[in-house]
């Protein structure tokens, strides 16, 4: 908090979106979304060899890829995962349908990572400057 | 049927009164009048038919939202700090009191109006004595007919110990009745071999029939081949006198086993409560399995004969009259947990017969003819897979199913793995496709996990059944939950340092070690492997179930056709979260539950069980929980139902249970309407 009215005061509104406190938060959750796509896309890819469902390895490459455009704070990260959470919705209601429990794992968890996106829509810029 | 079962039940009782009218010989040759249910709770299972069926009826969907409690009853049994302690507590209620025996055995006489103390006979049972938890489902009753109406223990409160004794005290004074065995006290150690403290336990209420009392007892599961005798024994009511023993490997031994010998070990045991049949003179028995659980290609063939059977003993003389087998060669731990309930049912010509219904693991639901044994239904045939056993020629090519009904649901597939968030569903999903699965009844593996569906803990365990007579409508609890489990090849068992239960106590090695996601680790020594055993298949870290909710359920059945009347998930999310973190979520979700329910002729369902620690009553007719009370702890017990001065009293025990993790307490709690 300290440090964005620092960086406004320095740099006027439109730079304080892309520096000091957002950027923190955009470094934070890109490394939260990292360490998540990580797992899921090891995980994911275990589980394809295994004969398994081909949703966590590819939810993982969207993952890694998000995090990489979040630490960028590209737009294109909330592009990018919208495409991924809607088609994590889609596959969910193919998958179990309108099962509340079932859908506790496949939406949740995604839904969250949306929503935190969109928390630091300020420090996302819609193309490089 | 509705009027065929009530008639063909009043005849049953005229017959059981003219036969005891009649009789002036001791009640250990004849059928005598048994107590009725009512203001009473007279027996374990509610009527000497285990019915569970209370024809109280103040209590209704209209008024039950009114409940309040009565009273709160402390047994003063508190767990010492390391003990395991599953109380499991189903009083009976006699007269004007409460009788029951806490976790440790302690017996208690308790005002059924208020829950103050009678008079209380400790037996001192060490925790040493404590097998998997401490647990007393039940006492018995008897009233002697040959002593006189003021003689002390007329009337005698039995119960069977963890400590292997059979104990016997005066229902009014609870003073120990010097005419039984040694000075109250006989000593079920007697023929078994080796005390070792905590392997031969009794849990169950014993069964009384015609004067003689029959008890088997718990083997811990999984510690040696070599293990105490699943042997059954018949105990004079009045002398403790051994009346007979049935031991399947020894017909020798009916009259008990010669100096130094023991009754044949490592037999099916018998840890579920049995139920009298006074007017055949039969016992009913659920057999378990014999030690060890999960390995059979040494088993002899008379513990393959009554393996995971009903077997019905002659009262008289313990001779097998009968017996039904629900698993061949069981190497899945279904060992029968429910006790049976009796009822009438049409038999081959329509016509009513005396007939038991048994509940099983599996989720099968038998009813079988008194008399014979034979199914009052069709029995269909499940495929045994054989892919990946250690032992494919000792599986059994085809096991039997209820065509009648079962609890059992289709089998698992991936997309049932769960977990809170797409990491650890994922987890699961990679265990689910590592392991060995081919649906019901797959094979116990060494080479990798594999999944057993349902698990050992049920469909139907110990809460059993409960059957509305008059209306014909059966109710089941059920669990819904898969284990992983995998057999460990015996040098990895040595390397983990897993220890039979008779291992030096000084040893530094655990006895049953921990697992990843909560699994135990049995030696199950003299087998070829050791068993890990992941119960409700806990993922790794986080103790979130593998399988997706509900893992339990409660079910009304028609008793005339067998079909599903009402099916709902049982428990709600509020206790329960990753990491053991309640979420305090009121959603229903169905949760894994032990102990079972009561019916009511006012047309209502009472039933704690679940680990949600809720008890709830529900409307018979819909399935819908029209009430609901939070215990102080676990309700995974059955509850009571009784009338003392013209109000009705509704009794949960809800003190908690170690392996359903709901717990430590010594509370009974009571409820009726605001006077």
């Amino acid at each position: 908090m300290t440090l964005t009215r620092n960086a406004a005061f320095a740099d006027g509104p439109a730079a304080a979106r892309r520096g000091g406190g957002w950027r923190l938060a955009a470094i934070l959750l890109s490394i939260v979304l990292a360490l998540f796509g990580i797992v899921l896309f090891g995980g994911g890819i275990w589980l394809i060899a295994l004969g398994g469902s081909w949703y966590y390895g590819l939810a993982g490459a969207g993952l890694l890829a998000t995090a990489y455009l979040v630490l960028r704070q590209r737009m294109a990260a909330l592009q990018l995962y919208l495409v991924v959470w809607v088609l994590t919705v889609v596959w969910a209601f193919w998958e179990v349908g309108l099962n509340f429990w079932a859908q506790v794992p496949r939406l949740v968890a995604p839904t969250v990572v949306l929503v935190l996106i969109l928390a630091i829509l300020p420090a996302l810029r819609p193309r490089r400057t | 049927m509705t009027n065929t079962l009530r008639v063909s039940l009043l005849a049953a009782m005229a017959a059981a009164l003219t036969t005891s009218a009649f009789a002036q010989e001791p009640a250990v040759k004849h059928a005598a009048p048994q107590p009725e249910v009512g203001a009473d709770w007279p027996f374990y299972g509610g009527d000497e038919n285990a019915t569970r069926y209370s024809p109280l009826s103040q209590i209704t969907p209209e008024n039950v939202g009114k409940l309040e409690r009565a009273f709160v009853l402390h047994t003063g049994d508190m767990p010492s700090p390391n003990a395991r302690y599953s109380p499991e507590t189903t009083p009976l209620k006699v007269g004007r009191s409460l009788i029951m025996c806490s976790a440790k055995n302690v017996l208690i006489s308790a005002d059924a109006t208020n829950g103050k103390e009678n008079w209380r006979y400790d037996p001192g049972v060490p925790d040493a004595a404590i097998p998997h938890a401490a647990a007393c489902r039940g006492v018995a009753t008897y009233t002697a007919p040959e002593l006189a109406e003021d003689a002390a223990c007329k009337t005698r409160v039995i119960e069977a110990t963890l400590d292997a004794r059979l104990i016997a005290v005066d229902l009014k004074t609870g003073q120990p009745c010097q005419d039984f065995g040694t000075v109250g006290q006989v000593d079920l150690w007697n023929g078994i071999g080796k005390r070792v403290p905590g392997w031969y336990a009794v849990t169950a209420p014993p069964t009384v029939v015609r004067g003689v009392v029959v008890t088997g007892a718990q083997v811990k599961d999984g510690q040696d081949e070599d293990a105490p005798s699943g042997v059954m024994r018949g105990f004079n009511a009045v002398t403790g006198e051994l009346a007979w023993a049935w031991d399947m490997g020894n017909p020798a031994n009916k009259h008990g086993p010669a100096e130094g010998e023991t009754y044949t070990r490592g037999t099916p045991n018998n840890w579920a409560a049995g139920v009298a049949d006074e007017k055949l003179g039969l016992v009913y028995i659920p057999t378990g399995n014999s030690s060890i659980d999960y390995y059979g290609s040494n088993r002899k063939d008379y513990e393959a004969k009554y393996s995971t059977s009903l077997v019905a003993l002659d009262a008289a003389t313990g001779d097998v009259a009968w017996h039904f087998q629900t698993i061949r060669h069981d190497v899945w731990d279904y060992d029968l947990g429910s006790q049976g309930t009796l009822i009438d049912f049409p038999g081959p010509d329509g016509k009513p017969v005396p007939a038991i219904v048994l509940p099983t693991k599996q989720g099968d639901i038998y009813i079988l003819d008194r008399a014979t044994g034979k199914p009052l239904h069709g029995i269909g045939e499940a495929k045994g897979h054989k892919k990946g056993s250690v032992e494919p020629d000792f599986i059994a090519d085809t096991q039997p199913t209820s065509l009648w009904h079962t609890l059992r649901k289709e089998p698992l597939e991936e997309s049932d793995m769960w977990g809170f968030t797409p990491i650890d569903q994922m987890m699961c999903r990679i265990q689910f496709r590592s392991a060995n699965y081919e649906g019901y009844l797959t094979p116990p593996s060494a080479d990798k996990p594999w999944i057993q569906y349902p698990g050992y803990n049920g469909g139907s365990d110990w809460g059993s059944v409960a059957i509305d007579p008059v209306n014909g409508i059966l109710i089941a609890n059920y669990n819904d939950i898969p284990n992983l489990n995998q057999l460990i090849e015996r040098p990895v068992a040595e390397k983990m340092g897993v220890r039979p239960i008779y291992a030096p106590k000084t040893d530094a090695a655990p006895k049953s070690t921990g697992g990843e996601g909560g699994a135990s680790v049995y030696p199950q020594i003299n087998a070829p492997y050791a068993i890990k055993v992941n119960s409700g298949w806990r993922n790794w870290g986080t103790g979130v179930p593998c399988s997706a909710p509900p893992y339990g359920g409660i079910r009304a059945v028609d008793m005339k056709t067998g079909k599903t009347l009402w099916d709902e998930p049982l428990g709600t999310a509020r206790r329960n979260g990753p990491f053991g973190i309640p979420s305090y979520l009121p959603f229903t979700i169905g949760l894994p539950n032990n102990g079972g329910s009561v019916v009511t002729a006012g047309g209502l369902i009472f039933i704690g069980a679940a680990t949600d620690n809720l008890f709830r009553a529900i409307n018979i007719k819909t399935g819908e929980v029209l009430w609901q009370d939070v215990l102080p702890n676990g309700g995974q017990a059955n509850p009571i139902t009784y009338e003392v001065d013209g109000q009705q009293y509704v009794l949960m025990a809800a003190s908690g249970h170690a392996f359903m993790e709901t717990g430590r307490g010594d509370e009974l709690v009571a409820y009726r309407l605001p006077k």
